[in-house]
């Protein structure tokens, strides 16, 4: 696929030689942190360069084939493991645009009482709904944050709606970044018409436009520094097959940390910094998600519309959120108990299913560890009372499904038998789910460099600076204290606008 | 210079092309056998294995390696590798190996399962026997949208460039609604 590759925009391809460039700010990640305060930045004339580790694909190459989408679009092919009991698989994007060229596309202000508890008792300054209300319009005019064109909602989502209904259950439309959203259900893939308003299709160009500099296929292996103050970055860029290429040396007056919940404090840690209250790579959360599979009479087809029309939120005081989600043949049989004539047989009904679950804001945390010779590693412990919340979870999902008209479920439980009818859901669920049955998985990695204006409780202050090193900020999910119940893209993204709107009125004392 | 025909790295290639499509024939359905089905799903197999972490990969390989020779401990197996069993042995085997979900290779073999069915619906005409074709149906949508929307859509790109025009330039009228 040729494409036309813009302006300022370097991949390894185009490098033969060492590189060694200058500037103001220098930002490691392209995601919806790092494109949004590129932009804010070079709005604002500040001399920036962006490095990304992943490649440039445009939207012409988006395609509906998820092992290309895999090898192309995310970190380690999509399959990321937080080892604990029970281990939570994970996916990072790895392009440029970051994970938003692959996610759903949701596009939620981050709850009130989560900013109210930030301010209140996690030492977050300036993080009232009334303060962020500017920056989440802005993110939301930027992104072109809408409601779907109902044309576009397909029948899996109609009959979630119906279940809800049924149940009486609150569900409401979803909000995302899209304009006129075709409805492909391609989301995870990279949209092919780039509707989904991804950091590919709005910050990263902006920032272009505006002087910056993106190099991608770049890898950063630490942050430099001299006397206590940062000084750029040292990287190399990797060729086809990962191999080492040439370096890239950055000189900057400042370094923004980008590269999301793992590869942040992986990165600072690698770069031989610590914070003084050794919360670095700790608090990690990530809500957790599971699904069942319903299986229903009549076809549905989830690929024929939109990925993510709706959600139900009558559960959401008690940190549950359900949804359904159609995903790709491919990554439907990965995830099934059966194999051989059976697994075809339940393969057959591809088109008579839906893939239904819930996301949980967890209670318990985790560990990013940078090991020497593997990289960044991830623990998570779920805790006891997370597990209820998820078997709580799936239970209230499967009502769901069989009120919508499912004739049978498939369960996230291994071993589990599937269910027939809510009489049979009950009779299973009546007994334990030990915790190590339960299949997990996430998008949503939080909280290693938290946020407090409190050096003793945060890595970083109130905007994003790390505590005792000049120059030096992070702007990613990794600033969230807590998890925050939704969908964290424009939480990240107002967050970062809010914080470079600092550090541009602070760019006389940064030199930049 | 002469090819050393025992180098690690084409041990571990022959280790996913001498196994792989033989586990293929067990976990994914019957169909698999037809044409050129499993050379295709190993190449995919292969292209997938070169993206994952160097861990997982290690894992993979060292799984199936422990498969095919544990094989010759499985009393129906007598002394035979995995690979040369006929289908009834090789599928009880499976099965029974499969079973052992606390053990460590039970886990690993319903991963490496996933793995390779995975890559079986990767092919183009599986998703076309199960009935999903995104392709046409994506041509179809993106036509529409650009037909019904057409002015609106190039005002929004444009807008990406332009200078902020405030807070509600670019949002539409209903985006409050709903909000948590």
């Amino acid at each position: 696929m040729s494409a036309v590759i813009p302006a300022g925009l370097t991949r390894q391809s185009e490098v033969s030689a060492d590189v060694r460039v200058e500037c103001g700010v220098v930002i490691v990640g392209s995601g919806a942190g790092g494109a949004t305060m590129a932009a804010e930045l070079a709005d604002a004339g500040v001399d920036v360069v962006v490095v990304e580790e992943g490649g440039y694909h445009p939207t012409e190459s988006f395609t509906a084939e998820t092992g290309r989408a895999l090898r192309t679009l995310y970190r380690d092919g999509g399959i990321g493991l937080a080892l604990g009991k029970p281990p939570v698989l994970f996916s990072e994007g790895r392009c440029v645009g970051g994970s938003t060229v692959v996610n759903g596309g949701m596009s939620w202000r981050t709850p009130g009482r989560v900013l109210q508890r930030w301010a209140e008792e996690e030492g977050v300054a300036a993080i009232s709904e009334q303060d962020m209300e500017p920056h989440f319009a802005k993110v939301e005019s930027r992104i072109s944050v809408a409601h779907q064109d109902p044309e576009t909602i397909g029948k899996d989502m109609r009959l979630l709606k119906a279940g809800a209904t049924a149940k009486s259950w609150k569900i409401i439309p979803n909000l995302r970044n899209q304009l006129h959203c075709a409805g492909t259900n391609n989301c995870t893939n990279g949209c092919p018409t780039g509707a989904k308003r991804s950091m590919l299709v709005t910050n990263v160009p902006r920032a272009l436009a505006r002087g910056a500099r993106v190099f991608a296929d770049c890898r950063v292996e630490r942050i430099t520094r001299s006397g206590g103050t940062v000084t750029g970055i040292a990287g190399r860029f990797v060729r086809p097959g990962g191999h080492r290429g040439p370096r890239l040396t950055v000189r900057a007056q400042v370094v923004v940390a980008a590269g999301g919940a793992v590869q942040t404090p992986a990165l600072l840690a690698r770069s031989g910094l610590r914070s003084r209250s050794g919360l670095l790579g700790r608090n990690l959360t990530l809500h957790p998600n599971a699904k069942a599979i319903a299986f229903f009479e009549e076809e549905v087809a989830g690929w024929r519309g939109v990925h993510q029309a709706y959600q139900v939120r009558e559960f959401i005081d008690d940190g549950i959120l359900l949804t359904a989600v159609n995903l790709p043949p491919s990554l439907v049989a990965l995830g099934l108990p059966s194999h051989g004539r059976d697994l075809g047989q339940v393969m057959g009904e591809y088109n008579h299913m839906i893939t239904a679950g819930c996301l949980i804001e967890d209670t318990g945390s985790g560990r990013v560890r940078n090991i020497p010779g593997l990289g960044p590693q991830v623990f998570y412990q779920l805790t006891d009372h997370d597990a209820e919340r998820v078997r709580r979870g799936i239970a209230l999902t499967a009502e769901l499904m069989f009120a919508a008209g499912a004739r049978r479920i498939l369960l996230p439980f291994d071993g589990a038998p599937e269910v027939r009818d809510p009489a049979g859901l009950q009779d299973l669920l009546a007994r334990p789910v030990p915790k190590q049955s339960i299949e997990l998985f996430t998008v949503h990695l939080m909280g290693t460099a938290r946020m407090s204006d409190d050096p003793r409780r945060g890595v970083v202050d109130s905007f994003g600076a790390f505590h005792g090193v000049p120059g030096l900020f992070v702007a990613d999910a990794s600033l969230f204290p807590t998890p925050i119940g939704v969908n964290p893209m424009e939480t990240i993204m107002a967050l970062v606008t809010r914080n470079a709107q600092r550090l541009i009125e602070q760019r006389g004392r940064h030199r930049i | 210079m002469r090819e050393n025909g025992s180098s690690p790295a084409r041990q571990r290639g022959w280790v996913v092309r001498r196994i792989v499509p033989r586990f293929a024939e067990i976990v994914c359905p019957p169909e698999v056998r037809t044409g050129d089905l499993r050379d295709r799903l190993l190449a995919e197999f292969e292209s997938l294995l070169q993206v994952l972490p160097s861990g997982v990969r290690w894992s993979v390989r060292s799984g199936l390696v422990a498969f095919d020779q544990g094989a010759r401990l499985y009393p129906r197996a007598r002394g035979r590798r995995f690979v040369q069993l006929a289908d009834a042995d090789a599928e009880a085997y499976f099965g029974v190996v499969l079973a052992r979900r606390g053990a460590g290779l039970g886990a690993a073999l319903q991963r490496i399962k996933g793995l390779v069915v995975f890559c079986y619906y990767e092919l183009p005409e599986v998703k076309d026997q199960i009935g999903y074709r995104p392709d046409a149906y994506i041509a179809a949508v993106s036509q529409r949208r650009l037909a019904s929307y057409g002015p609106q859509i190039r005002a929004g790109e444009a807008a990406v460039l332009a200078p902020d025009a405030g807070p509600d330039a670019g949002a539409r009228p209903d985006v409050g609604r709903d909000r948590p």
